[in-house]
């Protein structure tokens, strides 16, 4: 009993605060006052039809949207107790990490892809070092058995689900406490799917995972907590078993069981 | 032929409206054609306008052959040489086209008018007007030529008639459900699209072949190893000497001038023309961007003489005043670095325009990728922009190496017309394109090794320059491959 409020208490602290946040491109408003707790250790999932505003939201978090040229954000979203437009994109981006929908390794081998924000941020001390960094984030994507032997070769010579696990280790090489993932299985079969919904699973265990998604099932299996948005507003933020199975605005419920989106 | 043309085209186009309503009245009765009205216009069209057209095509030539033959076993001639029966050739083709003229004062079917005008007086007036005013040289052969023209006219204008006739009949009774007029129409069509690309290809063929014979011929006369291996370039034009020796023709001094001009070209155009797409393609803002790339593009479409101009009017002259006489490195305007520094700035857009296209290929994922690491613009830029775009940089690096190589107005004007080996930039040097045009301007005997080295020169510059092109298009279409 007093075990599980623990469990709680930790569970409960957020890592991410936003409030009221709203996101203008050009003239058109893509996000409009949206206020949720991230939660660390845990998989949060936005799902919503396209165009909802949940990518945009995501990319708010590491401050992507920056390089789109009339794009303004405004509202608060605290991240380790203070504003994010108030950090310096660099080291944000190397705390916060992100996966993108269509898997984009670098062209170069597999090692300089894992080594390359290692190297920019200057993780490593040593060769032997950077040789460790790069094995142990390969082994967290699972991907270094099927790699090991051939590091360097071009990554880009890989299968799609091993290049966007091979993006996935180069987002975690870096040590991020927030992983943002935005569509990342929308590109790869059920198999490569599968693989990449179990490493998650596997990396919530450590980081706080965010997850864009065009797949309610896919939410359903693999995040604690689901916010659904709807012309860029957000309709319903909930444990994923309530959402799903008794939502509390209707137009989350016509989403889930098909009858919009 | 012209009377035959104007007669074609009414038949034919009588076929197309004939053949196009008669398929438009079967379609009414609710009949399927195969093919649609239009291309039963065209069949009926092509069906005329062909046949009658090869036919024409073909009587002009069997008989200019008649014509040929004649002059060629006349036996009051006895040709010492080919040149000679050419001659007489030319000679009685022109007389003919005088009489001709002479019977027919306006060119608007004018074989209908010669045709009957022969039939009412034959052709002995005419041949008197004209010999009123000149002499006519060998009056017999031009008579026998006059006559064979006529005969040819008439048969064309005859036979074309009847076949065009026979050919609109044919059509117009093909007119069916079931015919596929629609195939026919489309492999005429084919045919002239094919044939299109085919007189590109077989140009550049022809361009090759004629340099390749002229390079024999030059071969035959002149040492090859000479041309080749020789280190000296110095042509003698003074006849009367025993021909071919005297000059010597070693194509190692104009290589290197065109070398050395073209690296001082690209070391000076490729890095400001990369910094420049960098800077426009990844830095700047849009409205900076939309107004320098075209003026950038705007450099690309000025003539290269103008280039010429600037080098041998401004740039050379300042080189010698500001630094080669000053420092007491000699009195030359004309210089390798003036030359090779207004083609670099001939070649900055160039290579600029290429790099950009190429560095806006990399996908925004791969930026958003290193972005989303926490690498800054310039790291983006870096370690993954450059390497990602290196393959096509490098195409574009050696497109515009052989555009240097075979850039020529520049360096007629800036670089000089002294061949010589020699590392100093500040001197002035030949290369191959200016010494081609220095080898055929002039008065000089065509068939002397000395303007058949020209041939030469060119064929090497071709094969250069060709390697290169194949080189940078195998880079870059592999790097195309990379992203698809």
């Amino acid at each position: 009993m007093l075990d599980t409020t623990v469990d709680n208490m930790i569970e409960e602290k957020p890592k991410i605060i936003a409030r009221d946040v709203k996101v203008v491109y050009g003239d058109k408003e893509a996000l409009r006052d949206v206020s949720l707790d991230v939660m660390d250790k845990t998989v949060t999932a936005f799902i919503g039809p396209s165009g909802c505003g949940k990518s945009t939201f995501l990319r708010c978090f590491n401050r992507m949207n920056d390089t789109i040229a009339n794009c303004r954000v405004s509202g608060s979203l605290i991240y380790d107790g203070q504003e994010i437009s108030a950090h310096d994109p660099v080291t944000l981006r190397a705390r916060i990490g992100m996966v993108f929908q269509k898997p984009n390794p670098f062209p170069k081998s597999i090692y300089d892809n894992v080594a390359y924000g290692p190297r920019i941020h200057g993780l490593s001390k040593n060769k032997a070092d950077l040789d460790g960094i790069v094995e142990k984030a390969l082994r967290r994507g699972a991907l270094w058995d099927e790699v090991k032997d051939r590091l360097h070769e071009t990554g880009t010579g890989l299968s799609g689900g091993q290049q966007q696990r091979l993006c996935i280790a180069r987002a975690i090489a870096t040590e991020p406490e927030v992983l943002l993932m935005d569509e990342p299985c929308s590109a790869l079969d059920p198999i490569a799917t599968a693989q990449i919904e179990e490493l998650i699973n596997e990396l919530k265990q450590s980081y706080s995972v965010v997850i864009v998604t065009h797949s309610m099932q896919q939410a359903a299996r693999v995040s604690q907590k689901t916010a659904f948005f709807h012309l860029g507003n957000l309709v319903e933020y909930n444990d994923t078993g309530d959402i799903f199975t008794k939502p509390s605005d209707p137009r989350t419920e016509s989403y889930i069981t098909g009858r919009i989106g | 032929m012209n009377s035959l043309i104007v007669f074609n085209l009414i038949v034919s186009v009588f076929a197309f409206f004939v053949c196009r309503a008669k398929a438009s009245r079967l379609r009414e009765k609710h009949t399927l054609l195969v093919a649609s009205n239009t291309h039963w216009g065209w069949y009926g069209f092509l069906n005329v306008f062909i046949p009658t057209l090869v036919l024409g095509v073909l009587i002009h030539y069997v008989g200019i052959y008649f014509i040929n033959s004649g002059i060629r076993s006349s036996t009051a001639l006895e040709f010492a040489s080919h040149a000679e029966y050419l001659l007489v050739k030319e000679n009685v083709n022109a007389s003919v086209i005088l009489i001709l003229d002479e019977i027919s004062q306006i060119r608007f079917l004018s074989s209908f008018i010669v045709i009957i005008s022969y039939l009412i007086s034959g052709i002995e007036p005419a041949l008197l007007a004209v010999q009123s005013g000149t002499t006519i040289e060998h009056l017999d052969l031009v008579v026998l030529a006059l006559k064979t023209k006529i005969m040819a006219l008439t048969a064309t204008l005859v036979l074309g008639v009847v076949i065009a006739l026979m050919q609109a009949q044919r059509s117009i009774n093909t007119v069916s459900a079931n015919y596929n007029a629609r195939e026919k129409v489309e492999f005429v069509i084919i045919s002239l699209l094919g044939l299109s690309s085919l007189i590109a290809v077989l140009t550049t063929v022809g361009i090759v072949i004629s340099l390749l014979s002229e390079t024999i011929n030059f071969a035959m006369m002149h040492s090859i190893v000479d041309f080749l291996f020789g280190t000296v370039w110095n042509p003698q034009f003074t006849s009367g000497e025993v021909e071919g020796y005297g000059s010597d023709l070693g194509i190692l001094p104009l290589l290197w001038g065109t070398l050395y001009i073209s690296f001082v070209a690209l070391a000076f155009s490729v890095p400001i023309g990369l910094y420049s797409a960098i800077y426009l393609s990844e830095y700047a803002s849009d409205r900076f961007r939309s107004i320098a790339k075209p003026v950038l593009e705007l450099l690309a479409g000025i003539p290269t003489i103008v280039y010429g101009l600037f080098a041998l009017l401004t740039v050379g002259p300042l080189l010698r005043d500001s630094f080669t006489q000053p420092l007491g490195l000699g009195s030359n305007s004309d210089s390798v670095l003036a030359a090779g520094l207004v083609m670099g700035i001939m070649l900055i857009p160039f290579v600029s325009s290429l790099s950009d296209d190429i560095i806006n290929a990399v996908p925004q994922t791969l930026r958003d990728g290193s972005y989303g690491l926490g690498a800054t613009q310039s790291e983006t830029v870096k370690n993954v922009i450059i390497p990602a775009a290196l393959p096509g940089i490098i195409g574009a690096v050696l497109l515009a190496a052989s555009r240097a190589i075979g850039e020529t107005m520049i360096v007629v004007l800036g670089a000089g017309a002294a061949a010589k080996l020699s590392l100093n930039p500040l001197e002035g040097m030949a290369t191959i394109t200016a010494k081609i045009v220095n080898q055929l301007t002039g008065d000089t005997e065509f068939e002397s090794p000395e303007t058949l080295v020209a041939f030469a020169l060119g064929l090497s510059l071709f094969v250069i320059t060709l390697c290169l092109n194949v080189l940078a298009l195998y880079i870059v279409r592999k790097y195309r491959e990379e992203y698809e």
